[in-house]
């Protein structure tokens, strides 16, 4: 569909959020963490860092700000909100199979300098970014995606909803989350959450992901229809 | 209101555009066979609507007195400055006369006193002698 | 032939109020027309509904023949600009950049020209302008886009007059050379007078006049001069108003006046003061013309 095309070129008009702004955070957070590692005296052994969670936050933000702040122009320009969506999902889908892969390069070459000399596993992720090079693409396209596809909720929220809507999304996923910890306390199940963990393989994992990224998706797809500017 | 080039609110616009290319045609300003401005040059002159200078044109063309040929524009049609004339003549006296009696009447103004008025309002204007 | 917008018996209810009620007209294809109405009077609501934003609680509003309503073969053709227009965070020439992205008949040539015109500063963030900018920054978009369709929600807020009759001619000269169906909105009657074929009064959600301009253009004359020769001359005849202070009057009365009417008042040295297509406008809408202090004045000589 050629309006879809469009609207991710219209998406991408401004380069600094889609383009610019997930690398820009993504390198100065490398950067500071090179910076300690580099300086930190008598060390031994590997560091992990978990700072890789920085660009995934930098999309949630990505996916809000093209909803939020992108739709009502273009409703304007004569764009309907499904192709709005759509144009948004497939660029959204499309960023993140490129920069998965680029973050699979980058740990590939990562386990082919020891770690940038510093031993430092940034890109090289445990459990979640371990295995073969194509299965890490698979879970980092997954994840970003996933991160797009929840970021965007919150734009669709705020705009239909307002921002006493957003504010409650927010807190009733606070809310969910708590209540989920204070079930598994209360139940003092932590060892079954270990297990079930333990024996969720990353392709599992991965797929489940996926999962929730087409439920957020397809949900989005049908909330944008009633949205008014 | 905006500078309409003089057009008020006292007619339809159409009527007053008409109305003014009318006069051009009867002053002589607009010979026969000339072409009177277009459409598009009347609306960007009036600063109005292009339909409505159209339909002043449309007026004045099914009165007979523009005509189109095709392909070129509108041009000041045969003969239409006489028609012209002779229905101004005709409401003349409609329109000044009658209204010039009356108020000569109202104000004690017998009819030998008019004629005389109007010989001298006329050598004023070193118009026709009558 | 196919109205280029059509609404039938549309409603809109929100909590809390009736924004339209039964508004039922049609606009033909290739006209300007002009929507007025006080503030709130429901203007900005038929047109974000006409445009596919907002959404009808009852009746029905097609244009160009369907329903625009996620309709994108319709809506590919039409453009809304609006005084409260949200834009992106970006600077004014991805503005105008994404608009020639989506409409088929944009003119790169007439938008540079109007942003010259305008002296739009193509650089800066769109959340940087003046409210004036902002508005200039619609009217470049809205008349390079040549949409079919083209709607103006009052898009000359904060510009001053001499931008507005930028606006006004070259938005009469694009049109003249690409004819297409224009609604603009406005509270600002008597500068936009000489654009409208015609004119669509809204008040309190209703429609209250649906007229071609020119009909309304002498359908009403103010007449004063001596009380007792205003009684002569209206007699008979249908009054609108009437004003009164010693020995004079005022009152505005109905229906065209020919040459023998004006003859007479001529005679009877009554002034005659056609209104003006705002006057008229206003008091379609419900308004009462006089101002306070003229009411009271009415008052205290009766």
């Amino acid at each position: 569909m050629s309006t879809w095309i469009k609207v991710a070129r219209y998406q991408l008009t401004d380069r600094y959020v889609f383009l610019i702004s997930p690398w820009l955070i993504l390198t100065l957070d490398f950067l500071i963490n090179v910076g300690i590692v580099a300086n930190y005296p008598g060390r031994q052994g590997q560091v992990y860092v978990g700072a890789l969670s920085a660009i995934y936050i930098v999309l949630l933000t990505t996916g809000a700000l093209a909803i939020a702040r992108q739709l009502p122009f273009a409703l304007a320009l004569g764009v309907s909100r499904r192709s709005f969506y759509a144009g948004t999902a497939l660029l959204a889908l499309a960023v993140a199979a490129v920069y998965g892969l680029v973050l699979t390069l980058l740990q590939l070459i990562e386990r082919g300098t020891g770690g940038w000399g510093l031993k430092l596993h940034f890109f090289r992720v445990p459990y979640l970014l371990a295995g073969p090079w194509y299965l890490s693409w698979l879970t980092s396209f997954v994840g970003l995606a996933l991160a797009l596809a929840w970021g965007m909720w919150f734009g669709i929220v705020h705009r239909r909803w307002g921002l006493v809507g957003l504010l409650s999304f927010i807190a009733v996923q606070a809310l969910a989350l708590t209540a989920v910890l204070l079930i598994i306390a209360g139940a003092d199940d932590w060892h079954g959450v270990a297990r079930f963990f333990t024996t969720l393989t990353i392709e599992g994992l991965t797929g489940l992901l996926a999962a929730l990224t087409v439920a957020l998706l397809g949900g989005g797809y049908a909330t944008v229809r009633r949205l008014t500017v | 209101m905006r500078d309409m080039a003089g057009l008020d609110e006292g007619a339809p616009l159409f009527v007053q555009i008409a109305e003014r290319l009318a006069d051009e045609i009867a002053d002589g300003g607009l010979v026969e066979g000339e072409q009177v401005p277009s459409t598009n040059e009347l609306a960007a002159y009036y600063r109005i609507n292009p339909a409505t200078a159209a339909k002043g044109i449309a007026m004045l063309t099914e009165d007979g007195l523009l005509e189109k040929r095709r392909g070129i524009g509108m041009f000041v049609a045969a003969g239409a400055r006489t028609r012209l004339l002779a229905e101004r003549r005709k409401r003349f006296a409609e329109r000044y006369v009658e209204p010039l009696v009356a108020e000569a009447s109202r104000l004690g103004i017998d009819a030998n006193e008019l004629v005389s008025l109007i010989r001298d309002a006329s050598y004023g204007q070193g118009g026709t002698t009558i | 032939m196919t109205p280029a917008i059509s609404a039938a018996g549309l409603t809109r209810r929100y909590r809390d109020q009736l924004a339209l009620d039964q508004v039922t007209l049609d606009l033909q294809p290739g006209s300007i027309t002009g929507l007025l109405g006080r503030n709130g009077a429901g203007k900005t609501t038929l047109m974000r509904i006409v445009a596919g934003h907002e959404f009808a609680s009852a009746g029905t509003v097609t244009v160009l023949g369907a329903s625009p309503a996620e309709n994108e073969t319709v809506l590919r053709q039409m453009i809304f600009i609006r005084e409260d227009q949200s834009y992106p965070d970006f600077k004014v020439r991805y503005a105008v950049q994404a608009a020639s992205l989506f409409y088929p008949n944009w003119s790169h040539e007439l938008a540079g020209a109007l942003i010259e015109e305008f002296n739009l500063p193509l650089n800066r963030r769109i959340r940087k302008l003046s409210r004036g900018m902002r508005s200039a920054l619609g009217i470049v978009i809205g008349l390079a886009a040549r949409a079919e369709v083209t709607l103006f929600d009052e898009p000359y807020a904060g510009l001053d007059p001499v931008a507005r009759e930028l606006f006004y001619d070259r938005l009469l000269a694009d049109y003249a050379e690409h004819p297409r169906t224009v609604l603009l909105s406005t509270h600002l009657i008597d500068e936009a007078a000489g654009l409208f074929e015609r004119v669509v009064v809204i008040d309190r959600g209703r429609i209250v006049l649906n007229m071609a301009a020119d009909d309304l253009r002498g359908a009403a004359t103010s007449i004063s001069g001596p009380a007792i020769a205003v009684a002569e001359f209206t007699g008979g005849r249908s009054v609108w108003d009437r004003r009164r202070i010693a020995s004079q009057e005022s009152a505005v009365v109905a229906g065209a006046l020919d040459e023998t009417d004006r003859a007479r008042a001529a005679a009877l040295h009554l002034r005659l003061e056609p209104l003006t297509l705002q006057q008229v406008v206003v008091r379609a809408a419900g308004a009462s013309m006089a101002s306070p202090a003229e009411k009271n004045a009415e008052r205290t000589s009766a």
